[in-house]
């Protein structure tokens, strides 16, 4: 791999590289720290690299896995710093409605972030990536049945609180 | 879509049974208006369109990538070039003190003064006959001790044979 080939394939991908270590560390900067680590790794390596067939996946995996060492490293899991980043597609909806959504956006999140480490992960890359099931089993090294079952659990889970949040709305 | 197709959606979405093409037909639905009852669940839809907009912070982040990428390329290999040469000193130097520690040792073991002890030729031919006669009659000794085992043997070989002659009676 070349220069180039690393602009044009590998740095691409940052920011679904970024979301997902985010995701994991609930830290910016830790996040982008680790989507570094992540393209000097590949870069320091990049004479094997002939084998790795999706390019993509395999970041990925490396993201999780420098993401995973780090939660490991500090012995806790931050999901305090998680920002307000959620820009509403939703044209026309008055300054209470938006509040509104706003609100429920952080309930969502703190409730995905509250989701076992794996249910986390393959709800991440399905509903938010959009990866095909084969492409999560490659990134999460699990089984398809592994995938689905976490993705099954995770989905449940999310329901069963959007119900209660539904019934406490109303 | 009409409400009764949106449901079957969704519920094929919570058993995990919807495509990824089906899944994005949901999230596009949920960009428009929505049912009171539904609107958590629309929520949930915007929340994951939301997220995929989120991009690294910091503008220069590609350039401090580049950056780490350039100090990295040289700095690696001449890490590893002095870690060879390292290494195949002190596989030398292994050596090296080995081979003097043993030549040392080797020196003690065997002092050269052994090599000469006699200076007049007639005298060592006496000293090597006299040696050669104490290990010859040494053999001697050895024999005739060695002659009273063969009697045995024979004796042994007869009583095997009368044993022998007795079970044929």
């Amino acid at each position: 791999m070349n220069l180039e080939m690393f602009e044009t394939l590998v740095l691409p991908t940052k920011n679904k590289l970024y979301r997902f270590a985010f995701r994991l560390l609930g830290s910016s900067e830790e996040a982008q720290d680790v989507v570094q680590d992540v393209f000097i790794k590949l870069w320091n390596g990049r004479d094997q690299l002939a084998e790795v067939q999706n390019m993509e996946a395999w970041c990925m995996r490396i993201t999780k896995n420098l993401s995973l060492d780090r939660i490991r490293a500090r012995q806790r899991r931050s999901t305090d710093s998680i920002n307000d980043a959620f820009e509403i597609r939703h044209e026309g909806l008055t300054p209470h409605e938006r509040t509104e959504i706003h609100e429920n956006m952080q309930q969502i999140n703190q409730m995905i972030a509250a989701l076992p480490e794996k249910q986390r992960q393959v709800i991440h890359l399905r509903d938010i990536e959009g990866y095909s099931y084969n492409e999560i089993c490659e990134i999460l090294e699990l089984d398809m049945n592994q995938v689905k079952v976490n993705l099954f659990r995770a989905r449940s889970a999310v329901r069963e609180k959007l119900v209660k949040m539904n019934a406490y709305g109303l | 879509m009409d409400s009764k197709q949106l449901e079957q959606l969704l519920e094929k979405y919570w058993n995990c049974e919807t495509s990824l093409e089906e899944e994005k037909q949901l999230r596009e639905h949920f960009r428009g208006e929505v049912p009171e009852n539904l609107k958590e669940t629309a929520d949930l839809f915007r929340y994951f369109e939301t997220q995929q907009s989120q991009a690294v912070v910091g503008s220069d982040f590609d350039a401090v990538v580049r950056k780490k990428i350039k100090q990295q390329q040289p700095k690696g290999k001449s890490v590893s070039m002095i870690f060879n040469f390292a290494r195949i000193a002190a596989g030398l130097l292994v050596v090296v003190t080995a081979t003097y520690f043993v030549r040392q040792e080797v020196r003690k073991a065997y002092p050269p003064e052994i090599v000469d002890t006699y200076s007049d030729p007639k005298l060592a031919l006496e000293e090597t006959k006299k040696a050669l006669m104490m290990i010859s009659k040494s053999f001697n000794k050895a024999q005739k001790e060695a002659g009273k085992i063969k009697a045995f043997n024979e004796a042994e070989e007869k009583l095997q044979k009368q044993g022998k002659t007795e079970e044929m009676i």
